[in-house]
């Protein structure tokens, strides 16, 4: 009996640490924009009446074998500190075959998926960590040597996390061994650098933005004053104060704050909150805003949404979702 | 004013013998030896000249060895023209002072640190890299670190973080 027990409490204590394993981030190589430019990685996008040129990944993936070979060795080393890449060539595949069946698939009665020109729009390759990748071959007399700039970008913040510049040694040697030398001479000082992110992430919480957009539909402006719980408030002192009790450390700064708009950046939240039924579950910018969300609905009883643009930053929309 | 003489003497005395102590305190420590990358070795390791001291060439080329474990674990290695540099594996200073048990029996003589290292010469080094000093011999050596394994074993025995801790 006493032995059943043991093995319960140990498997209870088991799958409670195991809810409380904080979100592990995805990791993303990606071609940085000045390289794609300067190889003429790019596509041409017509978009309200104006043209721009932006990076063309997939072509970049498919030419050019060297981002290949960089794009393996660093999976390698990440692969070996538990921390497996996402491959951009394949989740762009994804993203193309998920499209063509999404408009091909019907359901039995002929109803066909619903889906909106922005959701379109943010169906693209995601990543919580993106590693920017730049290089660049010289040449020193008869032989060759590689620059290399690679730059960690927290896709939540849009901060750099861990900045690595160097060159290669100038060499004869084939330009993958090159390549390798570079990725083994960055390694140890980048993931020094990501260790020292997530050492942060644990101690003050995971950084993201908020937007809080009023709709003509709202009944009041954001400096207006609202009525909470019979007591009237400013509306944007109210939400700043939700803020103080729910930020870590009550950290955050206020980047607008107009009668249409509030924007919060540099918003620390937890990395772990209670769900519905009281467990300790691992969150993110999405389910942070879920409470204020339900609490502006419930207090001002005006329709309120939350839509995640991008990893770290949402929009809170006042008055119509 | 002869006081005033005497004043200062004694104080340039006491300077002088304190230079004298804090000299030997340093050659004590265990921090001051020198250490260059020379290039960026093969997958996991790192290639390195190290110095050592002991009262022969032997025990001297031991130190050495010691060092470039020592510098990996707790200094990093400084950059090169062609290498960046290496962090240490334990950048905590408290590492040290916390399991100090674990790193006596690590550093002993040999002891677990041996598997860590590779010396890419044989023997004592000569010329220039073996210097007769005061007390024994000063020697460089060129030394490839498995800096991945010795990472791994230190993560596995909980002296460092691994970078998937707490995920």
């Amino acid at each position: 009996m006493k032995k059943a027990l043991a093995i319960a409490a140990l498997l209870l204590a088991v799958q409670v640490l195991g809810w409380s394993q904080a979100k592990k981030p995805t990791i993303m190589v990606v071609p940085a924009d000045a390289f794609c430019e300067r190889n003429g990685y790019v596509q041409q996008v017509e978009a309200m009446g104006s043209v721009t040129s932006s990076p063309d990944y997939s072509r970049a993936m498919k030419d050019n074998a060297d981002i290949r070979t960089l794009v393996s060795a660093m999976a390698d080393f990440m692969a070996k500190n538990d921390f497996p890449i996402q491959s951009l060539e394949q989740e762009l595949k994804r993203i193309q075959t998920e499209s063509a069946e999404m408009a091909m698939m019907t359901g039995k009665t002929g109803s066909e998926f619903s889906e909106t020109p922005l959701e379109r729009l943010r169906r693209t390759a995601k990543a919580d960590i993106i590693l920017d990748l730049d290089y660049e071959i010289h040449r020193v007399g008869p032989r060759r040597q590689v620059s290399f700039n690679l730059q960690a970008i927290d896709a939540y913040s849009s901060k750099i996390i861990s900045g690595n510049t160097g060159v290669s040694s100038d060499s004869n040697a084939p330009l993958t061994s090159l390549l390798e030398e570079c990725v083994l001479s960055f390694k140890d000082n980048f993931l020094s650098g990501l260790q020292h992110y997530f050492d942060d992430l644990f101690a003050n919480g995971r950084e993201i933005s908020i937007t809080i957009l009023r709709y003509d539909s709202c009944p009041f402006e954001f400096d207006e004053e609202v009525s909470i719980g019979g007591e009237s408030v400013d509306f944007d002192e109210w939400i700043e104060e939700w803020f103080q009790d729910n930020t870590v450390s009550g950290r955050f700064t206020t980047a607008t704050s107009s009668a249409n708009m509030l924007r919060f950046n540099q918003v620390r939240i937890p990395l772990y909150a209670q769900n519905r039924k009281g467990r300790d579950v691992a969150i993110d910018a999405d389910d942070y805003v879920k409470p204020l969300v339900k609490l502006i609905r419930k207090q001002l009883n005006v329709p309120v949404g939350a839509t995640p643009r991008g990893l770290g930053d949402v929009w809170i929309t006042v008055g119509d979702k | 004013m002869i006081a005033l003489t005497v004043l200062m003497t004694v104080s340039a005395v006491s300077v002088s013998a304190q230079t004298g102590k804090d000299r030997r305190k340093s050659f004590k420590s265990w921090d001051n030896y020198e250490i260059t990358t020379e290039k960026v070795g093969v997958d996991g390791t790192k290639f390195v000249k190290v110095w050592g001291f002991g009262k022969t060439a032997d025990q001297a080329v031991m130190n050495a060895k010691e060092n470039a474990v020592h510098a990996c674990i707790f200094r990093g290695l400084p950059g090169s023209a062609t290498a960046m540099s290496t962090p240490p594996i334990c950048p905590n200073p408290d590492v040290l002072a916390a399991n100090e048990d674990y790193f006596q029996n690590f550093f002993a003589a040999g002891g677990p640190y041996l598997a860590y290292v590779n010396m890419t010469t044989d023997g004592v080094p000569s010329g220039t890299d073996k210097r007769k000093v005061k007390g024994g011999y000063k020697v460089g050596i060129y030394v490839q670190v498995m800096y991945d394994n010795l990472k791994r074993k230190l993560e596995a025995d909980g002296i460092a973080r691994k970078l998937s801790s707490g995920f």
